[in-house]
């Protein structure tokens, strides 16, 4: 596979460590603002997250969230590009407490991959908790980068 | 073992939303549903980091499996969920 590696997506002030929101939609903006900062898309992408998010929860396990947007959002990508929100707090997620957030901006069907490999390092629970206790960007990056003998 | 082939009909192939809706509808399944890809490789339906790992595009065929009570009708109505695009609305 000729995948993107997860990390050449995540510019290092995309990386925000210390958020806090009052609910998920608070939340699913904060990933927006982060991806509209990074130039990857243009505003009207936060409001394609939002809708996604209120016709399904992108909640998906290990307390982690990847808001992202609709396919009609598409056409407000510039660039496709990850941003990563950690609320050391938590996030009330439908009762589920979500401490990360991967906003997630893919114009093509290049967001399969992405997300394969984001699921891949989310399986492996050691990881997943390095992620929600993550103190440095450089914590982050290395998490994100996936181990070079796995397919 | 009851088992269903079916190719991934989401345009966009088997990713968060899609990913979303079927792994729920797998959890509410009442016996457990095991999704296998081409290539060999198994997961628990139910468990939506499980499906997302698999990166299934569009018009992949997956095999579910399934045993118990009530796995020939989960079956069925997991099948019809995959061969339904759940990405167009």
């Amino acid at each position: 596979m000729t995948d993107t590696a997860l990390t050449s997506l995540l510019a290092e002030d995309s990386i925000r460590l210390d958020c806090t929101a009052v609910d998920r939609f608070d939340a699913v903006r904060q990933c927006g603002a982060a991806l509209v900062a990074a130039g990857a898309v243009d505003e009207s992408y936060v409001d394609a997250m939002i809708q996604r998010e209120e016709t399904v929860s992108t909640f998906v396990g290990e307390g982690v969230a990847i808001p992202h947007g609709t396919l009609a959002g598409k056409e407000s990508v510039r660039h496709d590009a990850i941003v990563v929100l950690r609320f050391p707090g938590g996030v009330d997620w439908e009762g589920n407490a979500v401490s990360v957030c991967v906003g997630i901006a893919a114009a093509g069907g290049g967001h399969i991959a992405l997300l394969s490999q984001l699921a891949e390092i989310l399986l492996d629970p050691e990881k997943a908790e390095q992620l929600r206790s993550a103190s440095s960007a450089e914590q982050v990056y290395s998490l994100l980068t996936p181990d070079p003998d796995e397919d | 073992m009851p088992e269903r082939t079916v190719s991934i009909a989401s345009s966009v192939g088997l990713h968060a939303r899609p990913a979303s809706l079927f792994s729920q509808a797998a959890a509410k399944a009442g016996v457990p549903v095991t999704l296998t890809t081409k290539a060999g490789k198994s997961v628990n339906a139910a468990s939506i980091l499980g499906i997302l790992s698999l990166g299934i595009g569009h018009g992949e065929e997956v095999t579910l499996k399934a045993d118990g009570d009530g796995a020939d009708a989960a079956l069925d109505s997991l099948v019809e969920l995959l061969s339904t695009d759940l990405d167009k609305e």
